[in-house]
Parts: C-alpha cells; structure tokens; sequence
C-alpha cells in the first residue's frame, strides 16, 4: 500500500466571480521513502494539491470530489484529533517563505519549544526540551545553536530562518516531509546548501518527500519521480531522467526547453499564451489553448497514456485512436 | 575599440547605518559599450541594485562619478537636464508594484509622455509603445489586475522606452516570472535592443540567462566588481572562486550543462554582514582556495588575461599582450 495516495480529486475555491475549478482530478501515489517532485507553472495547483493532503486549504475552498489516503485512511474525512496525530507525528510542510513562515514576535526558542511539546506524547521537562530543540536545529546544520534559540526571525539571514524552518518541520515529519518551494527565495548558493543538506536528512532518515517547485533544474538532482502539473490536472508522470531526457506532454517538452541554458543557444520561445482561467476552463484538455498539436478529439478530457519508455502523459497524441503524426 | 557609451569611475556608495558604514559599493569603475548588454551578476545584498540607482541618479554616489557620452553625470537625478534623463531609463523587478493599480496602461504610459512632450498625439504614441512591446492596443483602456505577470512587465517596459533612451538599466526584470514567461519577455527585450539600437545593464542573479543574453558578464560580491570578461570567455574560463561556486551551484536541466561546469565547488557559507566585512579578500570566509594573504590584503581587479579581469590573489600576475612586431 502506498504511503500517500491522492485520488481523481477536485478542488474549487468559491470567489465573487464565481467558481475557480482549479484541481480537475488529481492522481498522486507515493511510496515509502520515496521523492516526488510536482513541476509547473505558478497557479497551476501545485500548492493546493499538497495543502490538501495537510488539509491547510483556505476557508474558501471546497473538495469537490476524489480522495486522499494516508496509509489507507481517508484524510478528507478523518476527524480532527485523528488529522492532529497525523500533524504532530507524521507529515509536516516546509513553505516557500520563511520570513512568512516564522512569527515575527516570538524568538526561534518559543516557536520550536511549542512545536516540540505539542509533538511530545508525555509532558515534555525544560531540559528534555532544550535538548530536543538542540537536536533538531543540529539536523538542520545551524551553527551556534544557543544564539539562533535566542533570535527573532528577523535577526537571521534568508538561508539561515529556512533551516530553522526545516528543523521544525523535521519535529513531526517522521514520514512525509512536504517541501513547497524550499529555494525558490534564497540566492542560488544558499539554495545548493539546503537541497543537498535536505536531501541528506531524508535520506538518512527515510522521509517521503513531496517536492514543489518552478525550477526545474532543483528538482531534478532531489527527487526519483515526477509529476508534471498544467492548469489544475497531471499531464504527465515518469522517472526524473526519462521526464527530463525524453519529456513526451507538448507542455513538459515546452516546459524544459523554456528554460535558458547555461551552454548557451540563445534564448527560446517559451510557451505562448498563460494558464486558462480556472472561471472557465476548456471542458476536454485544458493545455488546448496552447497547445501546437492541437486536434479535434482535444475538446474532451485525455487520460493517462503510456508515452515514452516509462512515462504516462495525458495526451491524445499517445491514443492509439487517434495518432496522426 | 568603440567609445564606450557609459564608464563608472571609482565608484563608491557608503550608507550611515548604526555601528558603523554598509560599504554598499566599493570601488566599482565599468565601462558600457554602445549597443551592448552588460550582465552585472551577483548574490543579494552584493550591491548590483545599488549600482543601478547610482546610474539612474536615485543615490549621489559617496565618490567617483559617471561619465555618459563623454560628458560628466550630475549625481543626483534632480540635477539631470531632461534631455540626459531622458536617454536613461529603468525597468524595476516587479510589475505588480511599479504599476499603479489605479492607472490604466494608457495613462502609465502618458506620464512620461507628457513630461517630455513630442511632437506626435499622446495617444498615436501610446499606441505605437504597446505595438513595440508586442501587445495588442486594446490593452490601453485596461487596469494592470487585468493583466498577467508578463504582460505587466511589458507595460513597464514600454513606459521605459516612452522617452527613447538609449540605455535602459533592467533591474531582474524576469525575476519574479515564470520560466515561460521569462523566455517571452527577454525575447521581446531582445528584439527592442535590435530595433531600436539600445544599450542595456541587465542586472540579475540568473547566470544561465546571462549565458544567452550578455554581451559581457561581471561578477559583483559585497559591494565590489570580482570578474569580469566577455561572455562566451566567461563562461569557458572563469577565473574566480566565487564565480565558479556560483556556477557550480546553478541547478541545471540538462547533461550537457552539468558537464559545461567547472570542477564543483560547494557553497559554503553565506554573504558577510555588510557592516563587518571580513578583512582583506572580503570573500576569503566562503572560499575554497583561501590563502594567508587573503586575511590580510584585499586583492586589485587585474586584467589577468586579455579582456578579462579579476581580484584574486591566485592570479597575480597582470596580463601583457605580447608585442607583435
């Protein structure tokens, strides 16, 4: 059984202009120890996806359909000291920003304290507290320890608050750790250093990861296995190689050659147009309106086809039926 | 060799801050060929935005002074004639903030119009900007929410280039974009650079684009220039150990990148404090070759080989073209 299952699941988030249909049945399955990356766009449902599987998703937001299982029990449904376990023991979520992650009021010593004590099956001692928080931030890499308890977010760097942030979240990550878009806001170097040191504890401890980004080059050197997101909907999933090496949805193709190459060419096209809005979304494939292989059976919804040596895409041009190359 | 269009000499930017002065600029002496792209490359905090305000007149410089087209720059944009203002514009990183929700792109782009009053109608002009920027001339009535990220950012592209300057500085112009979008945007930047002969600073963190767009590179690190040297020279010999742990920690998408890399570097470390700068090299806490001397003797910008500087104890030796006979 797989650690996390995510099925054909549909969220809309109700706004004054009506509905935003933005997951349009999502398929996610994650083995134990396992690393996945989901890869697309901004606003393309990377975020909602894993907020969902924390069920973190604003008071606007409605499960429309589908479901997510936990090691075989329903997330969606569960109660809530049941979703509290599962918080405090088992899955944690990194976010993009740390500055936005951390409070600004209380020093790095009341936040990890708490997380630690509401972690804790037993009423945790001061020592036994100061320990634990020792150890973690000693996982996270932070040096001097004793003066990183003592600081408020704003007295650390960038690089340092999301290695504060990692620490926490390895409190209760004991199985699935949630990555959203760990690097994205730290200079280049600094995002080498947390990848790798991320990489190492998971690793060593045996997290599953779920790892969300736009970059696609990060993804690629962290994670086994990747889904590729467009506009609410999974178009294609494979190995990490055979994606980047032999990318098969026209969006994934598009996707990678977008990015300008440290070997130079010149720059590319990129893709023309942007993600449909989710008001009114195309009913059959929802990449059609950028799509350069455009054809008729495109105005319904594609499934997942075999595409490649070891990849799944959710395009027509991999249908039998309906190949017309 | 051409005259150059712009030349920084000595450059300093110093800030009062408590405890002491931030060395946001130290030194910095450039040289901007006509009709050339500059790539001024850095970590945050390096003092690549600094630079680009000193050009635009927003900061007096400490020290030193910038000449353009030969004649000196007043320091302070206030003390431009609008004639010299004129021909210098700027490009911020995000559209969201420097478009007035309230305006509509026609009246954003009027602003500049009517300060440097033409001899056409303001509206056949605002027209003709948003066909130069590639967007249809509907969008004049629109409001910048009714935009995408891109196409806001073209907006504000084409209010730079109201006043036909000559040299545009573009400060991470595609930073907060998708890759996607990105590789529209520069290719439009591109396209305009052509048309309309400009000459662009393009400051950004982003080396592989530097890769595709720059003409030349130069490397900054708190607040001083480390390297610099033509592109394709750049990217086949880099000579600093910064700029190699920069390269080394850019996450790339293909094979062939990760073999065009220098010999890995791993990033240690991070930026200095700008108010405590290390002495000597003050790059030596985070540098895997350090040296004695760099603790103490902070390394001169040698033109080390032909066309390519760098400020580094490792090459010691200036460059001598050899006479040819």
């Amino acid at each position: 059984m797989p650690l996390l299952e995510v099925k054909d699941l549909r969220v809309n988030y109700r706004v004054y202009e009506g509905t935003l249909k933005v997951l349009n049945g999502v398929n996610i399955s994650l083995e134990k120890g396992e690393k996945v990356g989901i890869i697309g766009e901004s606003a393309c449902g990377k975020t909602t996806t894993v907020k969902s599987v924390m069920r973190l998703l604003a008071s606007n937001a409605k499960i429309a359909g589908g479901e997510v299982r936990y090691a075989g029990e329903d997330v969606l449904t569960m109660a809530k000291g049941r979703l509290r376990d599962l918080r405090r023991k088992k899955m944690s979520m990194i976010f993009q920003d740390p500055s936005a992650a951390l409070n600004p009021v209380f020093t790095i010593r009341q936040q990890l304290y708490d997380i630690i004590k509401f972690s804790a099956d037993t009423r945790l001692s001061k020592e036994e507290t100061h320990e634990g928080a020792l150890k973690y931030l000693k996982e996270a890499a932070l040096p001097e320890p004793e003066r990183i308890l003592d600081s408020y977010p704003f007295q650390l760097s960038g690089g340092m608050k999301q290695r504060v942030s990692i620490a926490m979240a390895l409190v209760s990550a004991n199985e699935l750790l949630i990555a959203d878009e760990p690097g994205t806001s730290l200079d280049v170097t600094i995002e080498d250093q947390i990848m790798r040191l991320l990489k190492k504890i998971v690793e060593e401890k045996e997290i599953s990861v779920i790892l969300i980004t736009h970059a696609l080059g990060t993804v690629k050197n962290f994670v086994d296995r990747i889904y590729v997101m467009y506009a609410g909907t999974i178009v294609e999933e494979g190995p990490t190689k055979e994606v980047f090496n032999n990318p098969q949805h026209p969006y994934t193709q598009m996707l990678i050659k977008a990015v300008p190459k440290l070997t130079g060419g010149g720059v590319p096209e990129g893709i023309l147009g942007q993600v449909p809005s989710y008001l009114t979304p195309p009913s059959g494939c929802r990449f059609v309106t950028r799509c350069p292989y455009r054809m008729e059976v495109c105005d319904q919804v594609p499934r997942m086809y075999k595409a490649g040596t070891d990849q799944k895409a959710a395009c027509f041009l991999y249908d039998e039926g309906h190949r017309s190359k | 060799m051409n005259s150059p269009i712009m030349t920084g000499e000595g450059l300093k930017k110093y800030f009062p801050a408590k405890g002491g002065v931030i060395k946001a600029v130290d030194e910095v002496d450039f040289e901007i060929q006509k009709g050339e792209v500059l790539g001024v490359v850095g970590e945050s905090g390096s003092g690549k935005t600094t630079l680009g305000n000193m050009i635009m007149g927003v900061y007096p410089p400490t020290s030193g002074q910038i000449i353009f087209n030969g004649k000196p720059l007043p320091s302070r944009a206030k003390d431009r004639p609008v004639q010299m203002k004129r021909e210098i514009q700027m490009v911020f990183q995000n559209p969201a903030s420097s478009l007035n929700p309230k305006r509509s792109v026609k009246q954003a782009l009027e602003v500049p119009l009517k300060v440097n009053r033409g001899g056409q109608s303001v509206r056949q002009r605002v027209y003709e900007l948003l066909e130069l920027v590639e967007l249809p001339v509907e969008y004049a009535d629109r409001y910048p929410e009714e935009l995408g990220g891109g196409e806001k950012q073209l907006v504000a592209i084409a209010r730079a280039l109201a006043t036909n300057p000559s040299l545009v500085v573009l400060d991470e112009p595609t930073s907060a974009l998708d890759v996607s979008i990105q590789a529209k945007i520069i290719n439009v930047l591109m396209r305009l650079k052509d048309k309309l002969g400009l000459t662009y600073v393009f400051i950004t963190h982003n080396l592989s684009l530097m890769r595709n767009v720059s003409d030349r590179v130069m490397i900054m690190y708190l607040g001083k220039v480390r390297e610099v040297a033509a592109t394709e020279e750049f990217f086949r010999n880099p000579l600093h150990p910064y700029t190699r742990m920069l390269l080394s920690s850019i996450p790339v998408v293909t094979d062939a990148e990760e073999a065009a890399k220098p010999e890995k570097i791993q990033s240690m470390g991070e930026i200095a404090g700008a108010l405590d700068l290390p002495p000597g090299c003050s790059f030596n806490p985070r540098c895997s070759h350090v040296m004695d001397v760099c603790k103490t003797v902070d390394p001169p910008l040698l033109e080390v080989a032909p066309q390519h500087w760098c400020d580094c104890h490792l090459y010691p030796k200036e460059f001598k073209p050899t006479p040819t006979a």
